[in-house]
């Protein structure tokens, strides 16, 4: 079953559900939806909505509409498709989208400390071992970085490009 | 060289721990070898044919004597006593266990080296002109630039899920030794009229079953923009780049279905973007990192000019070997000198660790202290005083380390193939070595005189057949190996790609096919010095296939 995580730990009344022909959001929840659908609802004045990015989209679309936007999720198809971390990376930098970021789909436990490090901020955990880890408070990153990114991170003594967290 | 401070030795050390826990969640079985794959692999751990294989880093090809015994050790310890430097001029072992993987690193790490990154679809090695520092037709030393994009690379967040693997060369001499035009990006660092430093960008050059010669995207690209400018060119390739065929995934594939008009347009689109941003270089630590590697002080020699004259008349194979192996140095009284890994009828690239072992202590005594792994699978010492080069050749004959043969017919490239690697269709180690035996005498090595015999064993071409002068690829037809021929392939400044010649040949006829082009080249040339590449770019393809084939043979 899928587990909502955040650096504060596991959320339980998450109200985010991921919008398809079958699964549509209920009373008390709140939808994602496709990115076409959110400029159409976000054109007609809507706001508070959760897109839903899947790799091939452009990131940079919702560009106009961000205060209508109240969680961007980035889709991860499988591990080996790299593309929302630069979905991550241009939302953050480009775009100047603040809120919630959260990876879903094949959201693993040794990617999880790269995808914080691009600006995703929540995450949608199925995978047992993942899960496991994320419980016992056991995020197997590195603490020194060699290059900025989206995410926040104190500048390191020597080389202009390195960071801690 | 570069020298590790805290920071860079905090970093590997939390790399070593990361592989060591996935390690062990992998033996312990709390997961599965599909999902320990990716894992293993960003850490250089492949799984062979017959054992698991690692692959070490040694960025831009450099290191110093202490590393060298840290590899010998490695050979000793872990392995079967002996260790394969590559064409990415990183070193693999063939038979470690995994357990002892994260005890390898363990000590890797105690002379600033690992294997980050040495696999996976992530950006790999990157790779620099082997005489670095050293040659006299360089405008500046590749390597600070080289190292840059080393750290700026590791464990990078965005870029460690790329459609595919990623390879970077940077040059900065007139003569391109490092192959910047056959790799994704291609770096060629360039003086301008005021002296100010700056890169020539190529993208999309490769190797591998679609062989492209990369396209020129950038003239001199300013050095403070250098990681703003591959960012760019990283996010285009990690969004648009093909995913769903790992064969058409490489950057060149998109260069060419996008068109290099439009795709570079998207690059410096994004450039636009990230130039003034914090990736921008102060020139300050540029300068800090070029401080690594200010060449040694080369004290004046010229007692070496009497002595090696006298030397070279005294033993003529001496004197070979300084006249193949041995190539000018910016300093008139020091040579660059090539320790060939490729004795005749021996595996390319090999080494044992007594080799290492020796090779280690002549860097000390003779070398001040430098290294190099050339991608031509040799080894060099770059700073060798003309005077010392007796002793050095003293010392490494009875090692058979002496054979002259540095850019001869027997300085082969060649992957592991099929005596190693999973993916391959055919040997090539046994072809190389029969080849080698097959020409293996001095003299008629000289009177060939420049020939690359790139060999690989299958249609990735590891080996780099798609540039050798004569290139062989192995290929599996109705269950038997079978070695297609292309000519004229070239990986200097004149890049291009070798044409297949025609069918293939069985394993126990490919040695006498390379000797059919190889004495037609002999029969057709205006002189001894039009090499072998000249003529066939004079001639072309006909004369070869006739004397392969009969001149009617094509027909049929």
């Amino acid at each position: 079953m899928t587990r909502i995580w955040n650096e504060s730990g596991f959320q339980n009344d998450d109200p985010w559900v991921i919008e398809t022909e079958e699964t549509k959001a209920g009373s008390n929840q709140k939808p994602i939806v496709s990115l076409q659908s959110f400029i159409e609802r976000a054109e007609a004045g809507e706001t508070g909505l959760g897109v839903l990015i899947q790799p091939a989209d452009d990131v940079r679309r919702v560009a106009p509409y961000l205060d209508r936007i109240a969680l961007v999720a980035l889709s991860f198809p499988a591990f080996n498709d790299g593309r929302a971390f630069s979905h991550a990376s241009l939302l953050r930098e480009r775009v100047g989208y603040a809120g919630e970021v959260r990876a879903v789909g094949d959201v693993l436990i040794d990617q999880i400390p790269l995808m914080l490090r691009v600006g995703i901020t929540s995450f949608a955990v199925t995978n047992p071992v993942a899960l496991k880890r994320l419980e016992e408070k056991r995020l197997p990153g590195i603490d020194v970085h060699y290059q900025p990114t989206a995410r926040p991170a104190k500048k390191a003594e020597g080389y202009s490009w390195r960071r801690v967290s | 060289m570069y020298r590790y401070d805290e920071f860079d030795h905090a970093f590997v050390a939390g790399r070593v721990a990361q592989f060591r826990d996935q390690v062990e969640r992998r033996l312990s079985g709390e997961i599965s070898e599909d999902a320990f794959r990716p894992l293993r692999l960003m850490n250089g751990v492949y799984l062979q044919l017959h054992a698991y294989m690692l692959r070490i880093a040694i960025p831009y090809g450099t290191l110093n004597a202490k590393q060298m015994r840290m590899l010998a050790h490695i050979a000793r310890k872990y392995d079967r006593g002996y260790g394969h430097f590559t064409t990415r001029q990183n070193i693999q072992f063939n038979w470690p266990k995994l357990e002892d993987t994260p005890a390898i690193m363990e000590e890797l790490a105690t002379v600033e080296m690992h294997a980050i990154q040495t696999s996976g679809n992530c950006i790999r090695n990157v790779t620099a002109d082997h005489f670095a520092g050293a040659a006299a037709d360089e405008a500046a030393d590749p390597r600070p630039y080289a190292e840059i994009l080393r750290q700026w690379s590791s464990v990078h967040p965005e870029f460690s899920f790329l459609p595919r693997k990623f390879k970077i060369a940077v040059t900065g001499a007139e003569r391109d030794r490092a192959a910047i035009q056959v790799h994704d990006i291609g770096l060629h660092l360039r003086k301008n009229d005021k002296g100010e430093l700056g890169f020539d960008v190529y993208v999309g050059g490769g190797q591998g079953r679609t062989p492209m010669v990369g396209k020129k995207i950038r003239d001199f690209l300013p050095e403070e923009d250098l990681l703003s400018y591959v960012t760019a060119i990283m996010r285009v390739y990690n969004l648009y780049g093909r995913r769903d065929n790992k064969y058409k995934a490489r950057i060149k594939i998109l260069v060419h279905e996008t068109g290099v008009e439009k795709l570079s347009a998207e690059i410096e689109e994004e450039f636009r973007h990230l130039r003034d941003s914090e990736l921008k270089l102060p020139e300050e630590d540029v300068a800090r990192i070029r401080a690594f590697f200010a060449a040694p002080a080369l004290p004046e020699r010229p007692e070496g000019w009497a002595n090696l004259a006298a030397w070279k008349k005294a033993d003529p194979d001496f004197a070979r070997w300084v006249d193949q192996n041995v190539k000018p140095h910016k300093h008139p009284d020091y040579g660059m000198v090539t320790i060939s890994l490729k004795p005749i009828g021996g595996i390319p690239g090999d080494a044992s660790h007594q080799q290492m072992d020796l090779i280690a202590d002549l860097a000390e005594e003779y070398a001040f202290d430098e290294l190099r792994i050339s991608h031509e699978q040799n080894v060099i010492l770059p700073h060798v005083a003309l005077a010392d080069l007796e002793a050095i050749y003293r010392a490494l004959k009875p090692a058979n380390l002496a054979t002259a043969n540095s850019d001869l017919i027997t300085d082969i490239i060649a992957c592991p193939g099929l005596d190693y690697c999973a993916l391959a269709n055919a040997r090539s180690i046994p072809v190389a070595q029969e080849i080698s035996k097959r020409f293996g005498s001095a003299e008629r090595q000289a009177e060939i005189g420049e020939l690359k015999i790139k060999i690989s064993g299958c249609i990735n071409a590891c080996g780099h057949h798609h540039v050798g002068h004569i290139g062989l690829l192995g290929v599996e037809k109705k269950g038997a190996e079978l070695y297609q021929i292309t000519l004229g392939g070239s990986a200097d400044n004149e890049t291009s790609i070798g044409e297949i010649i025609g069918r293939g040949f069985e394993p126990e006829k490919v040695t006498d096919a390379v000797e059919t082009v190889v004495n037609t080249y002999l029969g057709l040339r205006l002189s001894p010095q039009e090499t072998f590449l000249e003529a066939y770019r004079r001639v072309g393809p006909q004369p070869f296939k006739d004397a392969l084939y009969g001149a009617t043979a094509e027909a049929a």
